[in-house]
């Protein structure tokens, strides 16, 4: 696309430029798509038991990491915070470390 | 019939009959009301993720039982008169049993069709190609 663009307007050389620029970039910025750990698992069962699945989950200070970062789905993001606040009623998982 | 799940925690000092005995209440209480116990899991002591009543160990119990909602309302009521108990927590657990089956039986479902779809597109391939 970039090479075609490009090739029509050789005396607008700004504008080659431009596009050449925004390819760059967008490389730059390139993340590997993430995906829901559950989803290609195949975990049904989000427990709030299971302190080791969950325990991946919370960042050190004991917070729930953002499905942002994760990558987890929202179906699957509800029933993980939930359970792991119920793991946090039960002092299975920490509310917060200082 | 509900099925219910309560994961408490008592003392860490308490003693193995004293833990016994108490346990044996609570299921007293549940075959009296026509319930049914179906998991009793001792965990044994386990570090706490923060400390309760000033307590830093605590011995989990994990106790699943199917039952007329008012039975878990005098289990709930002798938890929080028993000295033992630091913390419990109840779920009710056959709504997402039923899910979890419901899922189950989906999965299966769609493993089945995928290998018999497969093998039909396969020969099709070939015969197209030529």
């Amino acid at each position: 696309m970039a090479e075609t663009k490009g090739g029509k307007p050789i005396s607008a050389s700004q504008q080659t430029t431009g596009t050449d620029k925004a390819v760059v970039t967008r490389r730059q910025f390139f993340r590997r798509k993430k995906v829901c750990r559950f989803c290609v698992e195949k975990i049904d069962d989000i427990d709030y038991k299971d302190v080791k699945l969950l325990s991946a989950f919370i960042t050190e200070r004991g917070r729930i990491i953002p499905r942002r970062l994760s990558g987890v789905c929202s179906p699957h993001q509800r029933r993980l915070s939930n359970a792991i606040k119920q793991a946090r009623n039960i002092a299975l998982l920490p509310f917060t470390t200082r | 019939m509900r099925i219910y799940e309560q994961l408490f925690i008592v003392r860490p000092d308490a003693t193995e009959p004293e833990i016994d005995s108490f346990l044996e209440q609570i299921t007293g209480v549940i075959n009296g009301a026509g319930g049914k116990v179906e998991k009793l899991e001792k965990w044994g002591i386990r570090k706490l993720a923060y400390p309760v009543e000033k307590r830093h160990e605590g011995y989990y119990v994990l106790l699943q039982y199917s039952s007329q909602p008012d039975v878990v309302k005098e289990i709930e009521r002798r938890f929080r008169v028993s000295d033992l108990v630091l913390r419990y927590l109840t779920v009710r657990i056959d709504e997402k049993l039923k899910w979890l089956e419901k899922r189950k039986r989906q999965r299966e479902r769609r493993a089945r069709q995928k290998p018999a779809a497969e093998p039909a597109a396969i020969p099709g391939e070939p015969v197209a190609q030529e």
